[in-house]
């Protein structure tokens, strides 16, 4: 099940989670493999991986992208994500 | 104590083929045992006194880290890593795109053999620690099924990443939460950050190894490093044993203190999240 709040935060309003670049996946299975958290999902078809669960991944956590070999998962900008955080909480004790 | 390379042998990625290069040269200059992956993999018995007796220098290629994960089941006494790939965007230089080695991947070799040389000969510097931390005496107590997480009831902040913060005259000491430690199970290695770099709130200040696990240390402050824990750089069993005392990570000189609080919880806050955690597993 994944985590409903960070930081005090609905979880789903909060964009962090993996880009798969599928130039450059090898769909090797490295990350699906490492990340206990079942953020990737192995279906059929010519793109055998995807972010099914995007919400149970853990904010700020990139570990994953050290264990892909070429380099194909991204994330978004820490510090723009610090800022969409703080807004939001910002947003809700104003109310 | 006996020096040993175990490296990525490096057959399908331009990056192996410089690890490969790195291990052949590293063993000349350092009179390494090379520990060759496939022979390790077909006839264990044959390396199994040398990682018994060796400190390890552990070579990868790429970010699959093969040679890290065989190290981790082996429980090596791990030393030093190399990840080719990272040295290679560090170079700005790219690697010829053949596996047979070029130019620059000779020359990336050769620099990567003669930092690591540096390295062994002059252990990093791991800064002064503070002195005026003491171990924590009261803790809370959250438990789940037969397992039990401490969480110390005054002074230490945490982030919901699972790493603590305890703060004292403008300098934080930085680790992981006993809850994290459990999870990781054994910690097998600590990579430092680097002493006197910088660190944002929530940036990263280095991993811990498990054979289960990498965990990147979610930075709770921001700040400059100012000393990392070499007692636990070499014996990362400390974070396992007590890791709100001597298995203490990094230290950090705070520049945005009062901001950060904003974002922290405190052990109560802290023992909710644990719970939740625990329970969702």
């Amino acid at each position: 099940m994944a985590e409903t709040t960070f930081m005090g935060v609905p979880r789903d309003q909060i964009p962090w989670f993996p880009t798969i670049d599928y130039d450059k996946c090898t769909f090797c299975m490295e990350c699906d493999t490492f990340c206990p958290h079942h953020v990737f999902e192995r279906r059929e078809g010519d793109r055998p991986l995807a972010i099914a669960n995007p919400a149970n991944c853990v904010v700020f956590c990139r570990a994953c992208a050290k264990t892909c070999g070429p380099d194909a998962l991204s994330f978004p900008g820490k510090p723009e994500t610090i800022a969409r955080i703080k807004q939001i909480r910002e947003g809700a004790s104003s109310k | 104590m006996k020096r040993a390379i175990l490296s990525c042998n490096g057959l399908d990625k331009p990056e192996g083929s410089v690890a490969r290069e790195v291990a052949i040269r590293g063993a000349e200059a350092t009179g390494a045992e090379i520990i060759c992956p496939v022979l390790l993999n077909r006839a264990p018995a044959r390396y199994r006194k040398a990682l018994a007796d060796s400190a390890v220098t552990v070579v990868d290629g790429c970010s699959t880290r093969c040679a890290t994960r065989l190290a981790s089941q082996l429980k090596a006494n791990v030393e030093r890593k190399v990840l080719v790939s990272d040295a290679v965007k560090g170079s700005g230089q790219a690697l010829e795109s053949t596996l047979a080695l070029g130019p620059n991947g000779v020359a990336l070799a050769r620099r990567i053999v003669e930092e690591l040389v540096r390295n062994l000969s002059a252990p990093a510097v791991a800064g002064e620690p503070a002195a005026e931390f003491e171990t924590p005496v009261e803790y809370l107590a959250v438990t789940h099924d037969k397992f039990e997480f401490r969480i110390p009831v005054v002074d230490y902040l945490f982030n919901e990443n699972d790493v603590w913060v305890r703060a004292s005259d403008g300098v934080a000491r930085v680790g992981i939460s006993d809850y994290m430690q459990q999870k990781l199970t054994d910690v097998s290695y600590f990579d430092p950050p680097k002493v006197d770099s910088g660190v944002e709130q929530f940036g990263e200040l280095g991993s811990l190894e498990s054979a289960k696990a990498v965990f990147e240390i979610i930075s709770p402050v921001g700040g400059n490093v100012t000393a990392v824990n070499r007692a636990a750089i070499d014996n990362p069993a400390l974070v396992n044993e007590d890791p709100y005392g001597a298995g203490w990570l990094v230290e950090v000189k705070l520049t945005h203190w009062p901001e950060d609080q904003e974002l922290l919880v405190d052990a109560a806050a802290y023992a909710g999240i644990v719970q939740r955690k625990a329970a969702e597993e």
